[in-house]
C-alpha cells in the first residue's frame, strides 16, 4: 500500500486568494502613522455599517442554537446508538461482550441470559457516558453492527439516569417500522465494496 | 525399586518412570505436546491423535499419551511433518463447528478455539451437510450436540473417576452424540468441568456471562472434609449495582481433580450483610461476657476454632461440639492401639489401593470425593471394593464388587470379624483377651454376615499390595465407638490395611486437633452457627442474633480428609462482624484471624506457616501443592481392646440420618441451584412395614427431636431402613445415625 494520497495535502485552488494585508510598521514614525491613521479615518465605522446593513436586510447567516443544529459529519463520534434488523425488528445486539472488553474507560457493562429462544439476550445493558471518551472501539468491534455511534452530541442532563439506558439508545420500533433507521456509514461500518471480498463458507453446499 | 528409562525428547535428555507414557514425561519437563482428548485424572482415551510424536527408528507416529519410551529412544514433539498431521486434525475437529463464539459460554477458554488459532487455521475448505441435532437438559447440565467435537473426555471422566457410568456415545459416524442415562447420572458437573468446548454446559451459568469477565478466587470447598480445592467466580451482577459482587459458577483444575455437585453447585451460600450492627454486636459481647458455654458445629476454619480455643484458656468457657467430640474421642481411641495421632490412608492411596474394604458410611453421599477415589480404584487398578452397609447403595452398584450387609447396630461385631481376619499374629498375642473372647459364631448369626461372605473377603484379598480400610460415621457415632476405634488402631498398626477414618463434617478433623471439647454443657451458651441462648449464625435470614460470614466470605484453613491443612479465600466482601472482633472486644488481639494460622498447635501436627505462604496450586504433572499435611505424632501405646459387648436388636421402622446427594448442612440447603425438600425417603418395602403411603405426612421422634415429614416411596432404595435427612437443620449430631421410631401419620 502506497501512503502517496494521504501526503499529498494540497488541497486545491478554487476559491482561495491571498489576502492583502499590509507589512507592519517597523520604525517609531511608521507606528505612529499607523495610530494616526486609523484614529482619524473612521475605520470603525466601516464595520459597524455592515452590522447595521446585514441586520435590516433580514438575511441572517447565524444558526439559532439550540433550536438549529448543524448536520454532522458520518464519522463524528457522538451518542451511541443501538441498531435493530431492518427485516424482523429485534435488537441487533447478540450480548457477546466485546464492546465490554475493549472498552478502554471500562464504561460499558452488560448482563445477559438464555431466554426462551435458546438466544443470548442482553437482559440489562448500560454505558456510563460520564466516563466513555467517545473513542469508538465498541462501535469498531461490535460483529453485528448493532452498536454505533449516533449523532446526538449533548451530553446535558438533569439526571445521572439519563447516561445511558440500552432502551435509550435502542432504535424505537415505531421509528424503525417507519423506515427511520438508517445504515450506519461511520466509524466501524462495512466498507463499501467489501461484498467483493468475502469469501464463501464451506456451509454454503 | 522400578528402573527408570533413560530417553531423550528433542535432543533433552529425560528419565521416565516405569507406567509414564511420552507424554506425561513431557509435561513434567516442560515440553509441549499439544492434546485434545486427554485428561490426566483418566487413563488416556486416545481418540484425538494430537499429541502424536516422531520416535526415531519408528515408521509413522507415535501416540505419546499412550505409549511408554524405551530405553534410548529419540523423540521429536515437533516437526514440519507433526505441524501439518495436527493442523489437519484441527480442520477435522472444526468441521461444521457452529461459528457462535460471539454468545458461546466457553469462549475465551475453548481448546478448539486456542488450538484453532493456534495452527493458523483461518479458513474451512470443505463441509459434511450439516443435520438437525436437538440440545438437551438434564438438570444442572445443558448438552448442545453441535458444538461437541466428540473428544470423549466426558463420558471417560464419568466412567472412571465419577463412577457412574451415566454418559455414554450414541454412535451413528458423523452424527455420534453424547447421551445420558438420566437414572445413573449424580448431576455433579464433572463433565461440564472437562469439556473442552462448550457442548458441556451449565444450565444455570449458561450466557450469563464471558468467562473473561470472572474474577477468579482459589479457595476450597467448604461442604464436606473432602476440602476440595475450587476457584469461586465472580463478578458485579446487573448494570446498576456498584461493589455487589456474586458468584456466577466455581471452577476446578479439570485436568487433575474433580468436584462433587455440591461443591460445583452449591456456591451461593454467602451470607449479605450491608452494615455494621453495632446494636447487636454490644449485645453479642454482652452475651459472651455473661455465658460460660460456647456451642459450635465443624463448619468452621481451623482458625476461628483456634480463637474458640483460646477463648476457653482464656475465660474458661466450656467448647460444646458434639459431633467433633466423638471424632475426637474415636481418633483418640484409635491413636492408644495405632500408635500414630492420625490415620494412615488418604484419598491418594483410596485411588491407588487394589483392595479397599468401606464400613459404615454411606460414601456416596456422606463423602462424594472418597466415592470417586474408589471408582478410580476400581476402574484404574481393578481394585477389589466390599462395600459393608446395613443398606444397598443403587448408586455405588458399578463399583461394589462384594457387597456385605450387616444387621444395624451390628457395626463392632463386623468390624471384628474383619479383625480377626486381617490382623497378623503378633496382634493375637498383644490383644489376647479380645480374641479369647470373640464367638465368630455369635457375631455372625447376630450381625448377619455369613461366614462364607467374610471367606470370599479373605480369598480374594491374597495378591493385594495396598489394601484401605475406610470408616464412616456409623461407627464413629456408635455407642461403643471407642472400643471400635480401638478395633481400628489395631488394623492400622497389625495389618497391610491403611485406615481412612472419614470426619463426618467439613472440619472435624481440625476442631478435634486443636480444641479441648467438653461433654458438660454450663448454664447458659452462646451458639456459633448452632441454636443457643444467643446465636450467632452466617445463614442470614434473621436466623441468628448477630450474623457471620459464611466460610465463602472468610479467610483461613480447613483440615480436611486427606489431614491436610488447606486455605480458604474470601470470595466474597462481608460487612458486618465476625468472631474475630468479637474476640478482641473481649480483650484478645489480633487484627485478622489469619493472625492465628502460625499458632496452629504444633503438638497436633500442624505446622508454623504464615495463611499469606501457603501454596495452592497443582504442579504440570498434577501433584497436589495445597497447604501443607500434618505431620502424624507418633505415641507409645498401651491400650488393648476390650471385647465386644453385646449386639443390639433394631426391630420395627428403622431410620437412617442421611442427606440426599449433593446436601450437606443449611448451607447446601440454601444455594439456589440445589433444591431438595427434605423428605424421609424410604422402600417400597418399609411403606409396608410401617403401614405408611408415598406423599403422606407423617411425625417421629428421634431422641428429643420431633420431626414432620412427607414420606417418599425411592425406587432406588431397598430393605428396611428409611432415610431422613438433616440438611435442613443445623445442629451437630453425636448419635447412632440409626433410630428405631414409631411413625405415626399426621
Amino acid at each position: 500500500m502506497s501512503f502517496e494520497k494521504f501526503k499529498d495535502r494540497n488541497v486545491g485552488e478554487d476559491g482561495y486568494y491571498m489576502v492583502d494585508i499590509e507589512d507592519y510598521p517597523e520604525t517609531g514614525w511608521g507606528k505612529f502613522k499607523q495610530v494616526a491613521s486609523r484614529s482619524l479615518k473612521g475605520e470603525l465605522f466601516v464595520g459597524l455599517w455592515v452590522v447595521l446593513r446585514e441586520m435590516f436586510k433580514f438575511d441572517i447567516h447565524t444558526v439559532q442554537y439550540p433550536k438549529e443544529k448543524l448536520p454532522i459529519g458520518p464519522r463524528y463520534r457522538a451518542v451511541h446508538k443501538m441498531l435493530r434488523l431492518f427485516e424482523s425488528g429485534t435488537e441487533r445486539c447478540i450480548g457477546c461482550g466485546l464492546c465490554e472488553k475493549i472498552c478502554i474507560s471500562d464504561c460499558i457493562r452488560m448482563d445477559t441470559k438464555y431466554d426462551e429462544n435458546s438466544r443470548k439476550e442482553v437482559t440489562e445493558y448500560s454505558i456510563n457516558l460520564g466516563r466513555c471518551i467517545f473513542c469508538g472501539y465498541c462501535a469498531e468491534v461490535c460483529p453485528e453492527l448493532a452498536i454505533v455511534h449516533g449523532g446526538r452530541y449533548e451530553n446535558a442532563s438533569e439526571q445521572r439516569a439519563h447516561f445511558v439506558e440500552f432502551e435509550d439508545m435502542l432504535t424505537p420500533i415505531d421509528a424503525l417500522k417507519a423506515g427511520q433507521q438508517e445504515e450506519f456509514p461511520g466509524f466501524g461500518a462495512i466498507i463499501p465494496g467489501s461484498d467483493k471480498s468475502v469469501k464463501k463458507t464451506p456451509l454454503a453446499y | 525399586m522400578s528402573k527408570m528409562i533413560q530417553f531423550t525428547i528433542d535432543g533433552r535428555q529425560v528419565t521416565a518412570a516405569k507406567g509414564e507414557s511420552i507424554l506425561q514425561v513431557a509435561r513434567r519437563e516442560g515440553i509441549y505436546i499439544p492434546t485434545m482428548c486427554y485428561l490426566a485424572k483418566t487413563s488416556p482415551s486416545a481418540s484425538c491423535r494430537m499429541c502424536v510424536v516422531e520416535a526415531e527408528g519408528v515408521d509413522g507416529f507415535v501416540l505419546s499419551c499412550n505409549t511408554p519410551p524405551t530405553e534410548g529412544i529419540a523423540i521429536t514433539s515437533d516437526s514440519q511433518e507433526l505441524y501439518s498431521e495436527r493442523q489437519s486434525i484441527m480442520k477435522m475437529y472444526n468441521v461444521n463447528h457452529p461459528l457462535q463464539c460471539g454468545v458461546c459460554d466457553k469462549s475465551g477458554e475453548c481448546d478448539l478455539q486456542n488450538k484453532t488459532l493456534d495452527f493458523g487455521l483461518d479458513e474451512q475448505t470443505f463441509a459434511v451437510a450439516d443435520q438437525r441435532r436437538d440440545s438437551k437438559v438434564w438438570g444442572v447440565l445443558s448438552y448442545d450436540p453441535h458444538l461437541c467435537i466428540m473428544c470423549e473426555k466426558c463420558t471417560s471422566v464419568c466412567n472412571e473417576v465419577v463412577g457412574s457410568e451415566a454418559l455414554f456415545i450414541r454412535p451413528g459416524g458423523y452424527k455420534s452424540e453424547i447421551d445420558n442415562t438420566f437414572s445413573k447420572c449424580i448431576q455433579c458437573g464433572e463433565c461440564i468441568s472437562v469439556c473442552p468446548v462448550g457442548a458441556m454446559a451449565s444450565t444455570d451459568f449458561e450466557y450469563s456471562s464471558n468467562v473473561w469477565e470472572l474474577e477468579k478466587v482459589p479457595s476450597a470447598c467448604a461442604h464436606c472434609s473432602s476440602a476440595c480445592n475450587l476457584t469461586y467466580e465472580k463478578k458485579e451482577k446487573g448494570t446498576a449495582t456498584l461493589g455487589a459482587e456474586s458468584i456466577y459458577r466455581v471452577t476446578n483444575e479439570d485436568d487433575f481433580d474433580a468436584l462433587c455437585g455440591a461443591g460445583r453447585f452449591g456456591y451461593d451460600f454467602e451470607n449479605r450483610v450491608s452494615e455494621k450492627d453495632e446494636d447487636a454486636f454490644a449485645i453479642a459481647v454482652s452475651a459472651f461476657e455473661n455465658a460460660d458455654t460456647i456451642r459450635f458445629n465443624s463448619m468452621i476454619s481451623n482458625e476461628e476454632a483456634l480463637l474458640l480455643q483460646r477463648l476457653k484458656e482464656r475465660f474458661g468457657y466450656r467448647l460444646i461440639n458434639k459431633e467433633a467430640k466423638k471424632y475426637q474421642e474415636f481418633l483418640n481411641a484409635f491413636t492408644s492401639v495405632s500408635g500414630s495421632s492420625l490415620y494412615s490412608a488418604d484419598l491418594e492411596s483410596i485411588r491407588k489401593s487394589d483392595y479397599v474394604v468401606t464400613i459404615g458410611s454411606a460414601v456416596s453421599t456422606d463423602n462424594p470425593m472418597v466415592r470417586f477415589a474408589l471408582s478410580v480404584a476400581v476402574n484404574r487398578r481393578k481394585s477389589y471394593m466390599a462395600y459393608m452397609h446395613p443398606i444397598e447403595d443403587e448408586m455405588l452398584r458399578n463399583l461394589v464388587t462384594q457387597y456385605v450387609k450387616y444387621e444395624v447396630g451390628s457395626e463392632e461385631g463386623v468390624l471384628a470379624m474383619l479383625c480377626e481376619m486381617i490382623v497378623d499374629e503378633s496382634a493375637k498375642e498383644t490383644h489376647k483377651a479380645f480374641f479369647d473372647d470373640l464367638d465368630i459364631g455369635y457375631v455372625s448369626g447376630e450381625s448377619n454376615v455369613g461366614e462364607e461372605e467374610l471367606e470370599l473377603l479373605k480369598k480374594k484379598l491374597v495378591r493385594r499390595d495396598d489394601p484401605v480400610l475406610v470408616i464412616g460415621a456409623d461407627l464413629i457415632n456408635h455407642s461403643n465407638a471407642v472400643n471400635i476405634a480401638k478395633m481400628a488402631g489395631m488394623i492400622e498398626r497389625h495389618s497391610a490395611f491403611s485406615v481412612m477414618i472419614i470426619p463426618p463434617e467439613t472440619n472435624s478433623l481440625g476442631v478435634s486437633l486443636i480444641c479441648d471439647l467438653d461433654s458438660e454443657e454450663g448454664k447458659s451458651a452462646v451458639g456459633y452457627n448452632v441454636a443457643a441462648d444467643f446465636v450467632l449464625s452466617a445463614l442470614g435470614d434473621g436466623e441468628g442474633d448477630l450474623d457471620m460470614p459464611a466460610l465463602s466470605q472468610q479467610e483461613g484453613t480447613l483440615t480436611n480428609i486427606d489431614k491436610r491443612v488447606v486455605p480458604m479465600n474470601a470470595a466474597l466482601a462481608y460487612h458486618g462482624y465476625e468472631l474475630n472482633d468479637i474476640a478482641n472486644a473481649l480483650g484478645m488481639k489480633s487484627e485478622h484471624v489469619i493472625d492465628y494460622t502460625v499458632q496452629l498447635p504444633q503438638e497436633s501436627g500442624f505446622s508454623q506457616v504464615r495463611f499469606d505462604d501457603l501454596p495452592n496450586h497443582y504442579t504440570d504433572v498434577g501433584e497436589e501443592v495445597r497447604g501443607y499435611r500434618l505431620a502424624p505424632m507418633v505415641s507409645e501405646t498401651s491400650a488393648t481392646v476390650d471385647a465386644i459387648s453385646d449386639i443390639r436388636e433394631f426391630n420395627g421402622s428403622v431410620i437412617y440420618r442421611c442427606d440426599p446427594l449433593m446436601q450437606f448442612n443449611p448451607f447446601t440447603d440454601k444455594a439456589h441451584q440445589i433444591i431438595d425438600e427434605a423428605l424421609l425417603r424410604g422402600s417400597e418395602q418399609f411403606a409396608v412395614a410401617a403401614r405408611i403411603k408415598d406423599g403422606e405426612r407423617v411425625r417421629f421422634t428421634v431422641g428429643e427431636d420431633v420431626y414432620e415429614r412427607v414420606f417418599k416411596v425411592d425406587e432406588r432404595l431397598k430393605g428396611t431402613v428409611a432415610l431422613n435427612p438433616s440438611f435442613d437443620s443445623s445442629e451437630n449430631y453425636e448419635s447412632y445415625r440409626y433410630n428405631q421410631v414409631k411413625i405415626e401419620r399426621v
